[in-house]
């Protein structure tokens, strides 16, 4: 039981954790009014894809999505997982980069980007070194720490909410689900990694769906404070514009009347979850695919975590950033759409043929 | 081995966490509370900052002056020149002279550079001044015992706040530069005689540019319509004076034949100050609601002359106008605008 909340709690965070910075804007330029229409589109589609990956990962009990792809083939895992590793690899390379941008401009000003950015290495590198175990223990008080801080954020704001900036709450037509944004929100996804996780506990449809109702909270939440606090025409203006909004509240009587600082500590908390889990499949995978290296675990995310800092440390600019990112969903919407369906297909091609051996 | 390992990451951790980067400690740094920026020769900003000096009772300020070709680098200029570690984030009001508020795309410029700046605070107030900054600033060091935080006490809302003034926060402005439905007021201060400041009422800004003057006794309209509580106002009716104690407001719109109306209804709740001999309470409640009706009439119709939504009337029509049309409310909308403005009050 304990073990399926954990894997709830650490749905919760990676969604969370990237959810706070461009997916509001996102949401923001793809449509002008109505926006929980597009955000209940996209949380739905999402839904669906895990309803998929669960359904596909029921047919192969304790066997994670590494076994499943080496039982389809050898070639088949390296096609599949081998660029999977990468752009998880990039993923972590943004993410320390982005949050390293956001840490910077909420509280050290004045820092460059690399000790924060070293700090960041350091602490993902040694969570994912300790295991899935203790990553899933971790995001259980990560989460019991930040999220009353994100609540409180999120109810401190309504200070300066303008209820009538939501306006029109009629969801425009639905042109949206054709448009490359729209594309690109399915790209928040943090739904995949759990299917590396399943060889300790197995997925359940239920558990899962309550996880996904609290993500579209927090989804829901992260659009409609700056939107409320902006309006469209001018939080469309801004990038981060959820920490920009969180930035305009200001709550004298509170002993800190900063809401940015809770904002910074939450984010740290879930991208150095995020990126433990990340780095840890990748390990992992490195480290079932290469069988005949003989090299522990450990060495592998290592290794990866240096390539995500450096290839952080090079990145120039948030501009940079930006685009890199994109290139980079592209790629998380292609395994996002992949894999589960592989492994459904297979799952299900595998049961007939054995209901039909039994049959016959 | 594996511990080994761990302690050495932890060794990493105790070099890294410790937590000390470039930081000045608290007593190197100077925070300045006020920013009053101008333009001089039309070309150059001159930014004037006033840093509280905090070890002589909190009485006395220091005003630093600087001037370069934006507004960054003449900030970066102080940081430079100062002995101290110059440390913006707790700037609370920021002035801008009329030289400068009145170029509309300048204005603009600055206040998006407030907006986006990574050390300033988008929710400092702003303010506007007809006067030279440094004249404002260095009223304060000359009022015997006045405090250095004056300044900013003075639009800090709190105890014995006067319920006229408005405060207008950066991000505000900044959200009324973009926004198809709803102008902005930012009020305008001057050195005082006897005190420090003297509150001159507020000007409308209209996507940048200012298009009407307020007087203090019409601000308080504004603030009641920001759904701010009226409390404490003194009004004075002739033969009486009386104080707000409490207000609401409620509104009803519709669309009349594309032509928008909205019917306000103000409920005050008064308290008799003082008053002539024989006059009635009725003949004070129909008084201050005529009064307060004119008011808020006059004011309208200059407004809707100058095309400003101040009251912000577009906000309560963007469920009804399809979004695409919105962006013609000030220009379409807003000139046909009927507004239907009655204030009841009761007494206590």
């Amino acid at each position: 039981m304990i073990q399926k909340l954990q894997i709830g709690f650490i749905f919760i965070i990676m969604y969370v954790s990237l959810n706070h910075l461009f997916y509001p804007d996102l949401i923001l330029q793809l449509t002008n009014y109505g926006h929980w229409g597009v955000v209940f589109c996209q949380g739905l589609l999402q839904l669906f894809l895990i309803w998929i990956y669960i359904k596909g990962l029921s047919y192969f009990p304790q066997q994670d999505v590494i076994d499943i792809c080496l039982k389809i083939g050898k070639p088949i895992a390296f096609i599949l997982l081998i660029p999977f590793v990468i752009s998880l690899t990039v993923l972590v390379t943004i993410n320390n980069r982005l949050h390293t941008d956001v840490i910077i401009s909420i509280f050290l000003p004045r820092t460059p980007s690399w000790p924060v950015l070293v700090l960041l290495f350091f602490i993902t590198t040694y969570i994912a070194l300790t295991g899935l175990g203790t990553i899933l223990r971790a995001s259980f008080f990560i989460f019991f720490m930040v999220i009353p801080l994100l609540l409180m954020i999120t109810f401190t704001s309504f200070i300066n909410i303008d209820w009538y900036n939501a306006a029109p709450i009629r969801p425009p037509s639905i042109n949206f689900l054709i448009e490359k944004n729209f594309f690109y929100l399915m790209g928040y996804s943090a739904f995949l990694p759990l299917g590396f996780m399943v060889y300790k506990t197995a997925l359940t449809f239920r558990s899962i769906f309550l996880a996904w109702m609290c993500v579209m909270f927090f989804s829901l939440s992260s659009v409609y404070i700056p939107l409320l606090i902006f309006g469209q025409e001018s939080a469309i203006s801004l990038t981060f514009s959820m920490v920009r909004a969180i930035y305009t509240v200001d709550v004298d009587w509170f002993f800190l009347n900063k809401q940015s600082m809770f904002l910074g500590l939450s984010l740290i908390g879930f991208t150095v979850i995020l990126n433990a889990v990340l780095l840890w499949v990748i390990g992992r995978i490195m480290q079932k695919l290469l069988r005949w290296i003989k090299v522990e675990i450990s060495y592998w995310i290592i290794a990866f975590s240096v390539v995500a800092f450096l290839g952080a440390l090079m990145v120039p600019s948030l501009a940079w950033t930006e685009r890199i990112f994109f290139w980079s969903v592209g790629a998380q919407v292609f395994f996002m759409i992949i894999i589960p369906l592989t492994i459904y297909i297979y799952g299900f091609i595998i049961k007939r043929r054995t209901a039909f051996y039994e049959e016959g | 081995m594996k511990r080994v390992k761990a302690l050495m990451m932890l060794m990493f951790l105790v070099t890294f966490l410790s937590g000390c980067w470039d930081i000045k400690d608290i007593d190197k740094r100077v925070l300045p509370l006020v920013i009053g920026i101008s333009k001089v020769n039309n070309e150059d900003y001159k930014v004037t900052v006033q840093i509280p000096i905090t070890k002589k009772d909190g009485e006395i300020s220091r005003i630093v002056t600087s001037i370069d070709e934006n507004v960054s680098s003449a900030l970066g200029q102080i940081k430079t020149n100062s002995e101290n570690a110059v440390d913006y984030s707790h700037v609370r009001l920021v002035i801008i002279q009329s030289d400068l508020s009145d170029n509309k795309e300048e204005l603009k410029q600055l206040v998006t550079f407030l907006m986006t700046s990574r050390e300033f605070p988008t929710n400092a107030q702003l303010a506007f001044t007809d006067v030279p900054i440094e004249e404002l600033l260095s009223n304060i060091n000359d009022k015997l015992g006045v405090d250095s935080t004056s300044l900013y006490d003075f639009f800090n809302k709190g105890a014995g706040w006067a319920p006229e003034i408005l405060s207008t926060r950066i991000w505000e402005v900044y959200r009324s530069m973009f926004s198809y439905t709803e102008d902005i007021t930012i009020p305008i201060v001057d050195p005082g005689k006897d005190t420090v400041i003297n509150y001159k009422g507020a000007v409308a800004l209209k996507l940048g540019e200012l298009t009407q003057r307020i007087d203090p006794n019409e601000t308080q309209l504004i603030k009641l319509f920001q759904n701010k509580n009226a409390k404490g106002k003194i009004e004075n009716v002739g033969f009486a004076s009386v104080m707000v104690t409490s207000s609401a407001i409620e509104n009803k719109t519709l669309i009349e034949s594309n032509k928008p109306v909205v019917s306000i209804n103000v409920k005050l709740k008064i308290h008799v100050l003082e008053r002539e001999a024989g006059i009635s309470n009725e003949r004070i409640k129909k008084d201050l609601e005529k009064l307060i009706e004119e008011r808020f009439n006059k004011m309208f119709e200059k407004a809707q002359e100058n095309k400003t939504d101040i009251f912000g009337f577009g906000q309560y029509f963007r469920n009804q106008i399809p979004y695409d049309d919105l962006k013609k409310w000030r220009e379409g909308y807003y000139p046909d605008l009927k507004v239907d403005f009655q204030v009841h009050t009761s007494m206590e």
